[in-house]
């Protein structure tokens, strides 16, 4: 009884002021990491800009060239290591990126499975076919929601791998990326024993 | 009874803490409801994460939740053993337990995660990013996040949690249940990544590597690090090392940024990369085993004066006291005495049975103490 009796001059709003410092230090240093450093990072900006003649590796001798001057946030260029099948580019208004899977599948397939893990995405239009400068054919389909347009291409890499090539903008900005998007995808080798 | 024995007795009872009861729900405690706080947004968090793919993505989370719930069994069993000497009461535990799986994976962890490793890229680069990120990143975060849930038990519980051993033990079990709920978080990350694609068999491949690997993870960086802390602490009179506890803080940090940190250590020397995580395993194994027998003094010293009064009247004798105070080699020692290893783990749970009575009678006569007193004397008669 005397355990759970707070003394009067201990109470703080009928709370045990004594129990004040461990929470208050546990809560000061969540606070901090939960969201002090997620505003910290909104407020470092990205210095990572695609210079012209980068490639970027996407495992397996599979290589594409990004736009010049989007910011590289996830993945790397060839001639360094490890190589990563998962890429993010991102300038003003628009996202690509590309994700490497493991499917045995065609190219549509896979883009079929992609659409079934996300769901529903907006309206989407038919299916286009994509052919790379390299003779590579992926399978397209672009879609239109509120929260803005986008594409998602699907190919089928060397080995059991596919790659998902996911861009998109703000609403109605899809047009004013067109030429940047259908380049880089143009510029996709599919790699090694293919 | 000489009276310094007892009274000897009495300081161990009430720096111990031993037998006070443990209730989570303290309205008046702040403690209580940054803990709510800290769960709840932890629990907002996991739902939204899983919430819009769990239908899809139901084979691997249930995989990743059956096979990691087995998975804890032999953990449990094996942190149960370890909660020897004053053991700390199973609610108080458990409350770790939830902090570890729910506060500090998802309402801290997740976003201080995902925010650093972006910092890291942005001022590296993503081929540094790539190597050295997540060994910068987790360290700090989740080391952090986690011992979090002691100092709210601290809050919660000042009497309970007092010894380098008593963080050891709420460390490991606060580990425990970030290490199980991060498991599973990688069973969903992982079918995701592959977009649904034979869901059961990467929940499996998950669960085989995080599984194998999960015996030097979480649990232990915690076990040494909240060891660690309650060094600096300095929670019991005479017991503050504040350069010890903060350079075994610092070596869980390390150990956690080797493993995470693995790709760049090697540099792509394929003999070093097979050969790391059995060396920096064998290093971490070794250091989790100092930093338990130090952290046990404390607790052996006061299970030791809790006896004192019952070596005197002969109760238990010098032999019986140093099995029950003392480390996994006087156990043995003492099985090698009696020439009968049930009799004589029958005896050291008597024995200890009887330290903890007599902590809950508060060092007074009680039926309950007269009976353990009484199984003692049986079975060294029996």
């Amino acid at each position: 009884m005397s355990e759970q009796w707070v003394p009067v001059e201990h109470r703080f709003l009928g709370l045990d002021r004594r129990t004040f410092r461990p929470a208050l230090i546990a809560l000061a240093v969540a606070l901090v990491l939960a969201y002090g450093l997620p505003a910290l990072n909104v407020a470092i900006p990205w210095h990572n800009e695609i210079k012209a003649g980068a490639v970027l590796d996407l495992g397996n001798g599979a290589t594409a060239v990004p736009p010049v001057g989007w910011q590289l946030e996830n993945g790397t260029l060839t001639g360094a290591s490890p190589t990563s099948l998962q890429v993010d580019l991102a300038t003003g208004g628009a996202t690509i990126g590309l994700r490497g899977a493991s499917f045995t599948g065609s190219a549509d397939a896979f883009l079929d499975q992609v659409l079934r893990s996300q769901g529903s995405q907006g309206v989407a239009a038919g299916r286009g076919t994509v052919t790379t400068d390299g003779g590579l054919v992926g399978v397209a389909q672009s879609s239109s929601s509120p929260s803005g347009d986008g594409v998602q291409v699907a190919f089928k890499m060397s080995g059991d791998v596919a790659l998902l090539v996911r861009v998109r903008t703000a609403p109605g900005q899809f047009e004013r990326y067109q030429d940047t998007v259908s380049a880089m995808l143009r510029s996709i080798t599919p790699g090694a024993g293919r | 009874m000489t009276a310094a024995v007892k009274n000897a007795q009495l300081v161990a009872i009430e720096q111990s803490g031993w037998g006070q009861p443990f209730r989570l729900f303290q309205p008046d405690n702040l403690a209580f409801w940054v803990y709510t706080v800290g769960v709840g947004g932890g629990a907002l968090a996991m739902l939204r994460y899983f919430g819009p793919g769990a239908d899809f993505y139901r084979p691997a989370l249930t995989g990743g939740v059956l096979l990691f719930g087995l998975y804890l069994i032999p953990w449990l069993l094996l942190l149960r053993h370890h909660n020897r000497y004053t053991a700390q009461p199973g609610a108080l535990l458990a409350t770790g337990f939830v902090w570890g799986g729910v506060a500090a994976t998802f309402w801290i962890a997740l976003p201080a995660n995902s925010a650093l490793l972006e910092i890291w890229t942005k001022i590296g680069g993503t081929q540094f990013a790539a190597d050295w990120a997540a060994g910068l990143t987790a360290p700090i975060n989740e080391e952090f996040g986690k011992a979090l849930g002691l100092v709210l038990l601290i809050g919660l519980a000042p009497r309970l949690v007092r010894s380098a051993y008593d963080g050891f033990i709420i460390g490991a079990f606060i580990g425990l249940g970030f290490q199980v709920f991060e498991d599973v978080l990688y069973v969903y990350n992982g079918a995701a990544q592959s977009f649904g694609v034979d869901q059961i068999g990467s929940s499996l491949q998950i669960f085989l590597i995080r599984g194998a690997f999960g015996i030097v993870s979480h649990a232990l960086f915690s076990a040494i690090f909240c060891a660690g802390l309650m060094w600096v602490l300095g929670r019991v009179p005479g017991d503050r090392k504040v350069l010890r506890g903060l350079l075994t803080m610092l070596a869980a940090m390390v150990f956690h940024s080797a493993w995470d940190s693995m790709s760049g250590i090697a540099g792509g020397r394929v003999l070093l990369s097979i050969l790391l995580p059995f060396l920096i395993a064998a290093v971490e194994l070794w250091t989790l085993f100092s930093v338990l027998r130090h952290a046990a003094r404390q607790e052996r010293v006061w299970v030791r004066d809790l006896l004192g009064p019952e070596v005197e009247a002969g109760v238990v004798d010098p032999a019986l006291l140093a099995a029950v105070s003392g480390l996994r080699r006087d156990r043995k020692a003492f099985r090698k005495l009696v020439r009968n290893r049930r009799r004589a783990r029958h005896l050291v749970e008597a024995a200890g049975d009887l330290a903890r009575e007599l902590a809950l009678a508060g060092g007074h006569e009680t039926h309950r103490v007269a009976h353990a007193r009484a199984e003692v004397v049986r079975l060294r008669h029996g």
